[in-house]
């Protein structure tokens, strides 16, 4: 399953909504629960940062590959590499964490694999679960 | 996400019912707002109500667990469901917030 979201802003939800309502989604309620919660943090990130103006696409694609699922996420807003920055430390005691921070870090914890590419002046975000 | 908050003195009970995600995060952190503010404020959040939050809910318990060590005051989750809490582990809240 392919979609086009254009315009994107303030429309981060619907996106969830939609993907979350694929075919290729598990139907388990965990393995949901875990895979809505990393394609919002990701779409949130494209949502609010990806284009300078808040005008541009996003294209998001999901399908089976053997026991899994994978979502496809492209956009053509300024080049960023969410999985570039360091994870934040969870050791820290709370007068010391940082507020925020934490969705990139959820995604990559919960997900079988995250990974970046920039591609034809794209974005690219490609996520995996089995299930 | 509908939020119920008793007050009594600086005790104060919250029943947390429902989602927080990108729709609602905004609604939820005014909905918190009066949990800021006063002195040694004894916080406790019934959360076997909340199904899900994202990285913006856990925003808003940091920084209301800030606020209240700040006060010298104290905070309590109580009875979160599983899926909800196994988001708080991986975050390292749960050593940071008193999670019953």
């Amino acid at each position: 399953m392919i979609l086009r979201f254009e315009p994107i802003t303030s429309r981060c939800g619907e996106i969830v909504e939609k993907l979350m309502s694929s075919s290729d989604m598990p139907t388990g309620k965990d393995l949901r629960f875990k895979i809505r919660l990393s394609i919002e943090e990701v779409v949130e990130n494209i949502v609010q940062y990806a284009y300078d103006q808040g005008h541009g696409w996003l294209e998001a694609e999901t399908r089976r590959e053997g026991d899994s699922v994978v979502i496809i996420l492209r956009d053509a807003g300024t080049p960023f590499d969410p999985l570039a920055k360091p994870d934040p430390d969870i050791t820290l005691p709370a007068e010391q964490r940082q507020i925020g921070g934490l969705g990139i870090y959820l995604c990559k914890q919960l997900m079988d694999s995250v990974k970046y590419t920039y591609e034809n002046g794209c974005n690219v975000l490609t996520l995996s679960k089995r299930g | 996400m509908e939020v119920t908050i008793k007050q009594d003195g600086n005790k104060q009970d919250v029943v947390l019912n429902g989602r927080i995600d990108t729709t609602n995060a905004d609604q939820f952190q005014r909905d918190i707002e009066c949990l800021m503010e006063g002195d040694k404020p004894e916080i406790c959040i019934d959360c076997s109500g909340m199904e899900y939050t994202s990285s913006q809910g856990l925003r808003m318990f940091l920084m209301l667990q800030k606020s209240v060590m700040a006060r010298g005051g104290s905070l309590v989750l109580k009875g979160m469901q599983s899926q909800v809490k196994e988001v708080f582990d991986i975050t390292g809240f749960s050593s940071i917030i008193n999670i019953q």
